[in-house]
C-alpha cells in the first residue's frame, strides 16, 4: 500500500473515541450561565465576523466550567448543527443512435381541441412569423373554456420547438395558406346543392392553354431546372428537381421542391435539400416524404462501385412492390440500386460499345412494361439499345442518326390496341427531333421544325401519337403525328423565359410541366388534343406505314433491319 | 486580544488538533478510492460474470484502507459498474449531517467498455 500517510499528527492519545472529548477537561455544562454562554458560543463558531463581540462570544472563557465546545455530547445542540449537504450528481449522456425505419404510423392526436383552436387562431397568419405563436398560443389559451392553467413561458417555448408542434404547424399551415389562397369560398357548401355551376370550368377548344407558373422566390430563383416528374401515386403532386444557385453560395446546392398542382398555392408543398448539385457528382440521394425532413434520407456513397461521374438520368422500373432504381452516369456506368440499400448497387454494368468505348449517357429510358432492355441517348450524338440481364447484357445496338449530343430520350408508352412500345423519340442539340423504331437503326422519320438545340422530348401517356418538345428559344412543341409530321400541331412560346429544359407530361395526359434555365416551373394544359380516340392507334399505325414508306426512298441504303 | 490562559491555550491546540484529524479528508479519501478501483478493475474490460466480484473487491478494499486511517468516523461505501452500451445514467445524492465534520467524495472512473462509480461517505462519530 502505497498510502500517502499524513505526516501531521499522531493521534493523540488522550483523546479517544468517546464522543465528547473534553469531557475530563470540562464538566458537562448544564448550569443555566453555561447556557447563555452557549447560545453565543454557538454564534461564535461560525467563524462570525463581528469581531465587537469578540469578548462576549469567544469560546474560551477563563473560567474553564464554561467551555463549551463544538463536540458536545448533548443530542439537541448537536441536531441544531446537522445541515444538508450540497447534492452530488451523477451524469452519464445516452449514445443518440441514428435509425431510419420505413414504416410510418400516424400520431395519436394529442391535444385535439387545442389543436383545432390553434387552427382557427393561424388562419390569422400569412406565412408563419415565429413571433405570432406565442400570442396566438395565448388567445388559443384564453378562449378556451373552464379555466385553462396559464402555460408558463418556458412551457410555451417548450411547446413551440417541440417536434410535433413544429410538425403539426407545418401540416396546417399548408392547409390554412391553400384555403387561402383559393378563389372559391372556404365556407362554400358542398352538400350538393351546386353543381351544376361547376360544370362551367372546362377550357374548351383551346389546345393549349397556360395553367400557371410554379416559381418559389427562395428556392427557384436563378436555379436550372434540371428534371421534373409527376407523382404515380398523387396525380396532382409534382417534384421539380434544381440545380445550383450560383448566387447563393451557401444554400444547399441541389434541392427539390414538390408542387401540388391541385391547389393555387405559390409556394411548394415540400422541400428537399441536397449537399451537391442534385444530378450531378455522381451521388444518388432519396428523401422520403413521411419523415419531414428537409436533408436527404439516404444516400449511395461517391465510391469506386457506384458512381463517379454525373448522374444523369434516374428510372424506377419494376412494379410497385418489386422495383430497382436504375441510375445511369457520363462516365458509361449503369447501375441498379434497391431502395432499401443504397449502401452499394444491386448490380452495375459499364456501357461499353464494341468493347472499346464507354458510352457518355445523357438521356435513358425504357419502353412501357421492359425492365431489361432500355435505350440510352449519348454525348457523341448516338442512340444505343442496352440490356440489363441476358446473354447480350450491355450495349446491343448502336443507332446513328443525330449530328449532336442527345439531350432527351422517350419511349412509347401509350397503351392501346396496336403495340408501338419498339418506337422511341430522341432531342438533341442539332436542333432536330427524331422518331426511331428500336428495330431500325437509323431514324424513322426527322423533325426538322426548330431553330434552337432541342433539350427534352415525352411522348404522351394516353395518345399514341402525341409528343411534346421544347427547345432553348422557350418554346413548346406539341406534335400530333396523326395530324401532321412536318410542323408542330399546337405550339407556344413562353414570354419571359430563356431556355426550357424539361419537359413530362402529367400520368393523366391532359397537363404539360415545363421547367426552364430560370428556375419556373410552367404548367400548361393540353386541351382536346391531348384526348385520344380509339381510331387513333390504327391511324398512327398507318402514319407509321407510310413514313417508312417515305423514308425508304431514296433514303440512306445503310438501314439494316436489326432483329427485335 | 483573547483572555486566554495557558490552559486554554493547550486545550486550543488540542483542538485544533483533533480538528485536522477527525474532520474528512476528501483528498485523502479520494486517493483511497482510485487507488481500490485501479487494483480491483484496472486494465479489464467489462464482463458480466466478473462484474460481481469487482464491486466486491471495490468495496472492502476501500473500507480496510479507511479504516486504516483510524479517524473517528462511520463510512458508508458504495460501488456502481455500469457497462458502456449507449444508455445514460443520471444519479443524485444528498446527505443530512453535520456539514463541519461529515463528508462525501464520488471518484468516477472509467475506461473504453465500463464506468465505475465509487461514493464513500464519512459520518463523524
Amino acid at each position: 500500500m502505497y498510502l500517502k500517510r499524513p505526516t501531521a499528527v499522531q493521534p493523540l492519545q488522550l483523546l479517544t473515541w468517546d464522543t465528547c472529548y473534553f469531557h475530563y477537561l470540562v464538566p458537562t455544562p448544564m448550569s443555566p450561565s453555561s447556557q447563555s454562554v452557549s447560545t453565543t458560543s454557538d454564534a461564535g463558531s461560525q467563524e462570525s465576523v463581528d469581531g465587537g463581540t469578540v469578548g462576549r462570544t469567544l469560546q474560551w472563557d477563563t473560567d474553564p466550567s464554561a467551555l463549551q465546545l463544538q463536540a458536545d455530547s448533548e443530542l439537541g445542540r448537536r441536531m441544531h448543527r446537522l445541515g444538508a449537504s450540497k447534492i452530488v450528481q451523477i451524469d452519464f449522456v445516452p449514445k443518440e443512435l441514428v435509425t431510419y425505419t420505413k414504416e410510418t404510423q400516424t400520431p395519436s392526436a394529442a391535444h385535439q381541441s387545442e389543436e383545432e383552436e390553434e387552427d382557427e387562431e393561424s388562419s390569422e397568419l400569412k406565412a408563419s412569423p415565429q413571433t405570432d405563436q406565442p400570442e396566438e398560443e395565448g388567445e388559443a389559451e384564453d378562449s378556451k373554456e373552464a379555466h385553462p392553467r396559464e402555460l408558463t413561458e418556458e412551457e410555451r417555448e417548450q411547446i413551440l420547438h417541440s417536434e410535433d408542434f413544429l410538425v403539426f404547424f407545418e401540416r396546417s399551415v399548408s392547409v390554412v395558406e391553400r384555403a387561402l389562397a383559393e378563389e372559391g369560398d372556404i365556407f362554400f357548401d358542398y352538400s350538393g346543392r351546386d353543381l351544376e355551376d361547376k360544370e362551367g370550368d372546362m377550357q374548351g377548344g383551346s389546345n393549349l392553354s397556360f395553367n400557371r407558373v410554379f416559381h418559389d422566390d427562395h428556392w427557384s430563383k436563378h436555379r436550372v431546372v434540371t428534371c421534373l416528374d409527376w407523382s404515380p401515386q398523387y396525380p396532382e403532386l409534382m417534384v421539380a428537381s434544381y440545380n445550383s444557385n450560383e448566387d447563393a453560395p451557401h444554400e444547399p446546392d441541389g434541392i427539390a421542391l414538390v408542387w401540388n398542382m391541385k391547389f393555387k398555392k405559390t409556394t411548394p408543398e415540400y422541400t428537399f435539400h441536397c449537399q451537391s448539385s442534385v444530378m450531378s457528382v455522381g451521388q444518388i440521394v432519396l428523401w422520403d416524404n413521411r419523415s419531414h425532413r428537409r436533408t436527404p434520407v439516404q444516400r449511395t456513397p461517391l465510391s469506386a462501385a457506384a458512381h463517379t461521374h454525373p448522374v444523369y438520368c434516374v428510372n424506377v422500373v419494376g412494379t410497385q412492390n418489386a422495383n430497382n432504381l436504375i441510375t445511369v452516369s457520363t462516365d458509361g456506368k449503369m447501375c441498379s440500386w434497391s431502395l432499401d440499400m443504397l449502401s452499394q448497387p444491386q448490380e452495375s454494368m459499364e456501357l461499353v460499345y464494341n468493347k472499346s468505348k464507354p458510352v457518355a449517357v445523357t438521356g435513358m429510358a425504357f419502353p412501357a412494361g421492359d425492365v431489361n432492355n432500355y435505350v440510352v441517348g449519348s454525348e457523341e450524338g448516338m442512340v444505343y439499345s442496352a440490356s440489363r440481364h441476358g446473354s447480350k447484357a450491355g450495349i446491343a445496338e448502336m443507332f446513328e442518326g443525330h449530328q449532336g449530343p442527345v439531350t432527351g430520350i422517350s419511349c412509347h408508352n401509350a397503351v392501346g390496341t396496336v403495340d408501338f412500345s419498339h418506337l422511341f423519340i430522341t432531342s438533341s442539340f442539332d436542333w432536330t427531333v427524331k422518331l426511331w423504331s428500336i428495330k431500325h437503326n437509323k431514324p424513322l422519320y426527322s423533325f426538322e421544325d426548330n431553330a434552337d438545340y432541342v433539350y427534352d422530348v415525352s411522348w404522351s401517356p394516353v395518345h399514341p401519337a402525341l409528343f411534346a418538345s421544347v427547345d432553348g428559344m422557350g418554346r413548346l412543341d406539341l406534335w400530333n403525328l396523326n395530324n401532321d409530321t412536318e410542323v408542330p400541331t399546337a405550339s407556344v412560346t413562353i414570354e419571359g423565359a430563356c431556355a426550357l429544359n424539361r419537359v413530362r407530361w402529367a400520368s393523366g395526359g391532359r397537363e404539360v410541366a415545363v421547367g426552364d434555365s430560370e428556375g419556373r416551373v410552367w404548367i400548361y394544359d393540353v386541351g382536346e388534343l391531348a384526348v385520344p380516340h380509339p381510331e387513333d392507334w390504327s391511324h398512327f399505325a398507318r402514319t407509321l406505314v407510310e413514313i417508312r414508306a417515305n423514308r425508304g426512298d431514296g433514303e440512306e441504303e445503310g438501314a439494316v433491319e436489326l432483329p427485335a | 486580544r483573547y483572555c486566554c490562559s495557558p490552559a486554554t491555550i493547550t486545550v486550543l491546540h488540542a483542538f485544533v488538533f483533533v480538528s485536522c484529524q477527525t474532520a474528512f479528508v476528501v483528498d485523502e479519501v479520494s486517493t483511497i478510492i482510485k487507488e481500490s478501483v485501479e487494483g480491483a478493475i484496472g486494465g479489464n474490460a467489462y464482463q458480466h460474470s466478473r462484474v460481481n466480484q469487482w464491486t466486491t473487491n471495490v468495496v472492502e478494499q476501500s473500507l480496510s484502507q479507511l479504516s486504516k486511517l483510524g479517524k473517528p468516523f462511520k463510512y458508508i461505501v458504495t460501488c456502481v459498474i455500469m457497462q458502456k452500451n449507449g444508455a445514460g445514467l443520471q444519479t443524485a445524492s444528498s446527505c443530512f449531517w453535520d456539514n463541519t465534520t461529515d463528508g462525501s467524495c464520488t471518484v468516477r472512473w472509467e475506461n473504453k467498455s465500463m464506468y465505475c462509480i465509487v461514493s464513500v461517505f464519512g459520518l463523524a462519530i
